[in-house]
């Protein structure tokens, strides 16, 4: 029996079309073949754009091996550092130049595809670049976002162009975007009515219920959401309330790295390495002089991980009304990542 | 060099690549596969579809036979269910509505080959005529908040069978995408008295830059701000807020705009898959003044990827301008 549900934050609805259900056998894994040299891999630092951090062995330096973990700069940035924000207008529209900044962050100074291949020491270690290249960010006025993404195994442009090797993107941009502002309005109005966090909300109501957790440990819950837009989508929220990714406490690297891994490693396992895209859903930069539109942010946001595994296309429908139709109930979804068998000697 | 561009209805950003802009030529088209399953569309075939709905251009035979020029059926598989409920219920702090809605394919021509682009005029009307017959009916049942026509063609747009066909989905509730149009209006008719489609469409008569194709009652243009390389739309030029308000006489000019706009983006871009949606004014909105429907034709050649999922800030590699003049200098006789 279809049914339409409501995202309790932004409202978006979904379909959840049993009509059309797919198991997980029927999504089939793309195939991508490597035809180009990784010029991500340790040794290789003079082909990528410059260094910008690297948790590195003492005495290396900048741009040379031994390092662990390193963040560069996009040799095809989408928005880059050399250009003015001014903003300009031509009749009823609006123009501005692109300032902004495009990193990479490479995952492993060896040739792994996925982040799940790590150690959960070594993705600790990812943790701490991530959040370190976030609060570097929120110190340049020019910026107002970063977004902190990963495209896995999504083939775009042409096949010789694909590299496997594992590692996120970092995007700044000079003004907070759209879908940002939905969300950040529609948590400040719940909190508004409530004087509750939507999120913290969401946690007890998903404890309560059970269906839809995948994972769980003493800081951080894993869920499939219950108006899941995607076949298979994730959030990883932590239980303790925070608007911040870039603040987390090092003491929960440990944590979060287990539950990543863990996620990453079922998801790999039930539905055959699918492409996938994880975006960390992050409280905006807040600049001093413009307090007064992020008042209560820090107590109506709570940051959160959403993976999304790419198995259908958005066709005329999802583009047409923005509601996206969903062939796998998150409870069943839920229910078989959960009792996915992974390997014990991963962690 | 980037530059960023502002929707002037979502208020959505872009950001376009004019430094290093993408060519025509230089997107990669997958190529279209054909099955070797029977096709349930194809004429003689009626049986394999639930039974008909409309039919245009039957000249004889009974009801599901196969003598037909356009034919309505309800979708075997359908996102939502005419029998379902419209309850709605809450679950703590979660809302739910039951499936209802209409889920039916126009399958646009008996021929398994012939594309929207390769019809006579004549015939795209009678497809834009079923269109409209079809939501002129469900607008009868209150249920129906929304009602969306639209094509997915080519795999990688969504199309699951290759026969030419387009679907309509009818809706128990008012899409965020759709709101999210009628609120950009609605502001902008505040501010200013006017219609912004109508500013849009004034405003590129004297500036000519986006303009892709037009006649007496349609523009075909790409939008300033488009999301997409070689994003469309086509807009009637005078004020009109619903699709199902289009009369008969129109119906050939909008053939041949949207036509014209198939033709030249098949040509150009060697037969891309791609979307096409038509944006209306939902049931009982009182927003006739500030709302102006539109056709959106969204060509598949990039993939969204995690930076546009998160933040809803698309990368537009070819400038709208530059996909204007490509596809505005395509020629085709006779139309």
């Amino acid at each position: 029996m279809p049914e339409l549900r409501r995202d309790p934050v932004v409202g978006y609805w979904t379909i959840i079309s049993t009509e059309r259900s797919r198991r997980p056998v029927e999504f089939s894994a793309a195939d991508i073949k490597e035809e180009r040299p990784c010029p991500f891999c340790e040794g290789k630092e003079d082909e990528t754009g410059g260094e910008v951090t690297a948790i590195r062995e003492p005495g290396t330096l900048p741009n040379s091996p031994g390092w662990l973990v390193r963040a560069i700069l996009s040799k095809l940035p989408i928005l880059s550092l050399d250009q003015g924000s001014n903003r300009t207008g031509r009749g009823i529209y609006d123009l501005m130049e692109g300032v902004g900044t495009h990193e990479l962050i490479i995952e492993s100074p060896k040739h792994k595809h996925d982040l799940d291949e790590l150690g959960v020491s070594e993705i600790e270690k990812v943790i701490q670049v991530y959040t370190h290249r976030l609060n570097a960010l929120e110190k340049d006025p020019r910026f107002k976002y970063a977004l902190l993404f990963k495209n896995h195994g999504l083939i775009s442009g042409s096949a010789s162009d694909v590299i496997r090797h594992t590692r996120s993107q970092l995007i700044a941009t000079p003004i907070t975007p759209k879908r940002v502002k939905e969300e950040l309005q529609a948590a400040q109005s719940y909190f508004e009515r409530r004087e509750r966090c939507v999120f913290c909300d969401v946690l007890r109501r998903e404890r309560e219920e059970g269906s839809r957790i995948v994972a769980e440990n003493d800081a951080f819950l894993a869920f499939c959401p219950f108006a899941s837009r995607s076949p298979f989508e994730v959030w990883i929220l932590p239980k303790k309330h925070c608007a911040d990714f870039g603040k987390l406490a090092p003491e929960y690297f440990p944590a979060f790295a287990f539950v990543l891994k863990e996620c990453l490693l079922r998801i790999k396992t039930l539905l055959n390495d699918p492409p996938f895209n994880f975006i960390f859903h992050t409280a905006p930069f807040r600049h001093k002089k413009k307090a007064v539109y992020w008042k209560t942010i820090e107590e109506d946001y709570h940051w959160y991980l959403q993976i999304s595994p790419r198995l259908t296309h958005d066709a005329g429908f999802e583009w047409g009304t923005g509601i996206h139709i969903n062939p796998t109930p998150p409870e069943d979804a839920a229910h078989l990542l959960k009792e996915t068998e992974i390997p014990k000697e991963s962690f | 060099m980037a530059q960023l561009r502002k929707d002037p209805i979502t208020s959505r950003w872009i950001i376009v690549n004019t430094e290093n802009p993408k060519r025509p030529d230089e997107f990669q088209v997958e190529p279209h596969t054909q099955s070797t399953k029977v096709c349930p569309f194809c004429p003689g075939n009626e049986a394999m579809t639930p039974p008909e709905i409309l039919v245009h251009g039957r000249r004889s035979g009974a009801k599901n036979t196969s003598s037909w020029l356009v034919r309505v059926v309800p979708n075997k598989f359908p996102a939502l269910r005419i029998e379902e409920s419209t309850e709605k219920a809450g679950i703590g702090i979660y809302e739910k509505v039951g499936g209802f809605g209409a889920h039916e394919v126009i399958i646009e021509n008996p021929d398994h080959n012939k594309q929207l682009a390769d019809l006579p005029l004549d015939h795209v009307e009678l497809v834009f005529k079923a269109f409209r017959d079809r939501c002129l009916d469900l607008r009868k049942d209150p249920r129906f908040k929304y009602i969306l026509i639209f094509k997915n063609y080519g795999s990688s747009a969504g199309a699951s069978l290759e026969h030419p066909h387009s679907q309509l989905i009818g809706l128990p509730i008012v899409p965020s995408r759709v709101l999210g149009e009628i609120r950009g209006s609605t502001s902008y008719h505040e501010a200013s008295d006017r219609c912004i489609y109508c500013d849009i469409i004034s405003q590129e008569r004297s500036e000519k830059k986006l303009t892709v194709f037009e006649n007496d009652e349609f523009v075909s243009l790409c939008p300033f701000a488009s999301r997409f390389p070689f994003e469309n739309c086509i807009l009637p030029k005078n004020h009109q807020s619903s699709f199902d308000a289009v009369e008969d006489r129109s119906l050939h000019a909008l053939a041949q705009a949207l036509k014209a706009t198939l033709v030249k983006i098949k040509k150009v871009l060697k037969d891309p898959a791609f979307n096409f949606m038509i944006h209306t004014i939902p049931m009982y909105s009182k927003e006739f003044e500030t709302y102006h429907w539109h056709v959106e034709i969204i060509p598949q050649l990039t993939r969204v990827a995690g930076f546009e999922l998160g933040t809803g800030f698309y990368v537009n590699p070819t400038p709208p301008e530059m996909a204007a003049e490509a596809l505005r200098c395509v020629t085709i006789p006779g139309l």
